[in-house]
């Protein structure tokens, strides 16, 4: 086993803040802050319930010998989980084949409150809003840590969901975001009992809906804001990236802007295309001037117009998103895109909207705080070489809510790309291990600040 | 036992065979063992989900099946690597019983499965699946467990057919309707009440698969109604609606190949049993036609109706898997 904390030799990675630098300024809460990175800025305190720390009760040096004790074991695991692994793939494989656009995850959370049941499951049943929500009690039952997963993909029913499984990859839409984080967390009680751990910590596990594009969290949103009881700590599991360590959300706005061209009469001059005025929106907001320091992003993500070479369309939609560490360079950079597209509307005599539908304040965990330390810990005995950096993941409304999340990758893969979708199989193991690994260190004390 | 009798109790749907658990206590209370056979020909696209799926829930988190292996013709593709590295038994055909001589085809791995496999219940399913799922398995398993008298069980499906863009929803069973079923009305009208006689998939107990011959080809799931059913009746049958099977689509010229070879061991059924007789030998070749360059060109193929004993007449396998009764 390694000594504790090989963390010092880690860079901090792109856009992450230094330890040092967050440990300066004090926030709200110790443990998790709520602050646009680099600068700080408490966010939403009325909405916490006071202190919240894994386990606030315990002391550094019970922390360190739990850890080490809890290490020796981790290297272990992926060994173990071996006779699992055809289970899990298969798991992959059946929640992958089911179509889940967002807002018709129904099957798909049905499968996993079937697993949920298989597994034995304490508490087993969907939310008001579906999402599938599995309690398993801990032995003592004094944290609870929620473990989550989204269940809807980018992919509409309509597209072919027929995966492919190679013999060191498995192919197919949305099989890395989420099928296989899905997978995973459908089989977390049969890894736990594969390992040999009984938690002392209840363990709530969640495949939320309505995730992804305008769904904009609602499912996790609904079951943070409806616990029957308090979570400590959560974990946002992903099928990609193995090492993907996000512990802050970078501040984000996802919104569209529609032309629709108006009918004759009230055109002040010729027709104009949908398209051609949308073309002067995007030149527009590509001139205007966002600062490296702090990090700040415009990125035009999608376009849709027209539907035939001889007609001018009428209609025309881009979607875009931005980011920084700054919710002020947000709120100004949206600013100026709502000029912009009043301005156009009103000179183009068309009918130009921005419907800003996703809306992330930038925030997080300082990398001081012990379930960083412990999930980097995990990771170095388990050789995965870590990356930090933001997500755009569910783990924003843990953060925003007081509760210290990380969010994890399961394994290698590509997604959105000319290729199809796929994951590795070799990682997946090691990347399962990972999870439990992390939640075992927290049952047992890791994340417990003095 | 009449057949609108037979059709009304002994045709199920999967869903009725939905508890596995209650299944495996059944299987295992009865002393049974069961084993999955998986013929191949290059099926690497198919076969490595078929096998993650099956283990797992049906061995790994429900032990129905104590076996699973697969029997390949000589895949020139990763079948039998992809198959070997998701646990199955793989078996190269040609590299068992050889001094039978060799020959390549379904109905030849099919039956060496049965000197192979050691289960008393035997599952035989197609490799090129791609809506695999539990219910291929168990829902053939199911009314053998449940009904001793039943010994073989025969899947039927809504069949689409995969196409690049989506899936058509009917066209599968052409060979059926336009040959299988106007004979068995003809010469055997009790089997024309089963559904889908050509289906991939079925399952049966050893006790009677071992008493049969196997056509190496095309002919091997006739074959085995027609001889089962000389053999105990119509009673011994059941079939299971295992809902959709997506696999890909053949050709109208590989299905009329498939048709020659299933009409050749139907007749050799007929002359056999007295049905029918026949003055000439049967033509071996298949003609077929295609046009290139304003020209019709005659393709011919050579479809030999070369049958396989039945497996208990061969001696290795009676002390393989009868040691006590060397003479049956």
């Amino acid at each position: 086993m390694g000594p504790l904390h090989k963390t010092g030799r880690i860079e901090i990675g792109y856009n992450a803040p230094s330890g040092d630098r967050l440990s300066q300024k004090a926030c709200y809460h110790p443990s998790v802050l709520t602050v646009p990175l680099p600068a700080r800025i408490a966010k939403r305190p009325e909405r916490l319930g006071g202190r919240r720390t894994c386990n606030s009760t315990s002391y550094r040096g019970d922390r360190m010998s739990v850890v080490e004790e809890s290490l020796a074991r981790i290297r272990e695991f992926p060994q173990q989980l071996v006779p699992l692994r055809e289970e899990l793939l298969a798991n992959v494989v059946l929640i992958g084949q089911i179509p889940a656009p967002t807002g018709g995850e129904e099957q798909r959370a049905r499968f996993m409150l079937d697993r949920f049941v298989e597994s034995a499951v304490d508490e087993v049943s969907a939310d008001d809003l579906g999402n599938a929500v599995g309690l398993k009690y801990g032995k003592q039952g004094q944290r609870t840590i929620m473990l989550v997963s989204h269940l809807d993909t980018i992919f509409p029913a309509s597209v072919d969901h027929n995966i492919v499984v190679h013999s060191d990859s498995i192919v197919g839409p949305g099989v890395g975001d989420n099928a296989l984080g899905a997978a995973v967390i459908s089989m977390m009680p049969d890894v736990l009992k594969a390992l040999s751990i009984e938690l002392d910590s209840n363990l709530l596990l969640v495949g939320s809906v309505r995730s992804l594009g305008r769904g904009n969290h609602e499912g996790i949103r609904f079951q943070l804001d409806h616990l029957t009881r308090r979570v400590d700590c959560g974990i946002v599991v992903e099928g990609m990236q193995l090492g993907r360590l996000n512990y802050f959300s970078i501040g984000t706005i996802r919104g569209d802007i529609t032309c629709t061209v108006r009918p004759e009469p009230s055109r002040s001059y010729g027709a104009e295309s949908a398209l051609v005025v949308l073309n002067h929106i995007i030149n527009r907001i590509l001139s205007i001037a966002t600062p490296k320091r702090p990090y700040t992003l415009i990125r035009l993500g999608k376009m849709r117009a027209g539907i035939s070479y001889d007609t001018d369309p009428d209609q025309a939609e881009l979607g875009f998103e931005v980011i920084s560490h700054s919710d002020e360079m947000i709120e100004t950079v949206q600013r100026e895109i709502e000029d912009i597209v009043a301005e156009m509307s009103a000179r183009h005599s068309v009918n130009a909207e921005l419907d800003v539908f996703f809306s992330r304040q930038a925030g997080g965990l300082p990398f001081s705080h012990p379930l960083v330390r412990t999930v980097l810990d995990v990771m170095t005995e388990l050789d995965i070489p870590p990356d930090q950096g933001h997500s755009p993941s569910e783990l924003s409304e843990f953060i925003s809510r007081g509760i210290p999340a990380v969010t994890l990758g399961i394994t290698r893969g590509e997604k959105n790309t000319k290729q199809p979708d796929h994951v590795e199989i070799g990682p997946i193991l090691k990347g399962v291990a990972q999870l439990a690994g992390v939640l075992l260190a927290i049952d047992q004390g890791a994340c417990d600040e003095s | 036992m009449n057949p609108e009798v037979w059709l009304k109790e002994r045709t199920f749907h999967h869903s009725a065979f939905w508890d596995l658990k209650k299944m495996v206590e059944e299987k295992e209370r009865q002393n049974l063992t069961i084993s999955l056979c998986l013929p191949t020909l290059n099926e690497e696209q198919t076969i490595g989900k078929e096998i993650v799926i099956l283990k797992s829930e049906l061995h790994d988190r429900y032990p129905l099946l104590d076996e699973i292996a697969v029997i390949d013709s000589g895949s020139t593709d990763r079948t039998r690597e992809i198959a070997a590295s998701f646990g199955a038994d793989v078996y190269l055909a040609s590299e068992h019983l050889q001094q039978y001589g060799e020959y390549r085809g379904k109905g030849e791995n099919l039956w060496k499965a049965l000197y192979l496999l050691k289960g008393d219940i035997i599952v035989y399913v197609d490799t090129d699946i791609a809506n695999i799922h539990p219910r291929f398995v168990y829902g053939l398993v199911g009314p053998l467990i449940h009904d001793e008298e039943v010994h073989y069980v025969k899947a039927f499906y809504d069949r689409p057919l995969a196409f690049s863009h989506g899936l058509r929803p009917t066209g599968g069973g052409r060979v059926t309707e336009i040959l299988i079923r106007p004979l068995f009305s003809l010469f055997y009208p009790d089997l024309a009440f089963i559904l889908q006689p050509l289906s991939g998939e079925y399952a049966g107990r050893r006790s009677i698969l071992e008493r049969i011959p196997y056509p190496i080809g095309y002919g091997v799931e006739t074959s085995m109604l027609i001889d089962i059913y000389e053999q105990l009746g119509l009673r011994a049958f059941a079939q299971t609606d295992l809902d959709r099977r997506v696999h890909r689509n053949q050709e109208t010229v590989a299905l009329g190949r498939m048709a020659f070879g299933v009409l050749k061991t139907f007749l050799s059924r007929l002359t056999r049993q007295q049905k029918a007789d026949f003055h000439v030998a049967l033509s071996d070749i298949m003609r077929q036609f295609e046009t290139a360059e304003g020209q019709y060109r005659q393709v011919e193929y050579k479809i030999e109706n070369i049958e396989r004993p039945p497996m208990i007449e061969i001696e290795e396998y009676r002390q393989k898997c009868h040691p006590q009764t060397q003479e049956v």
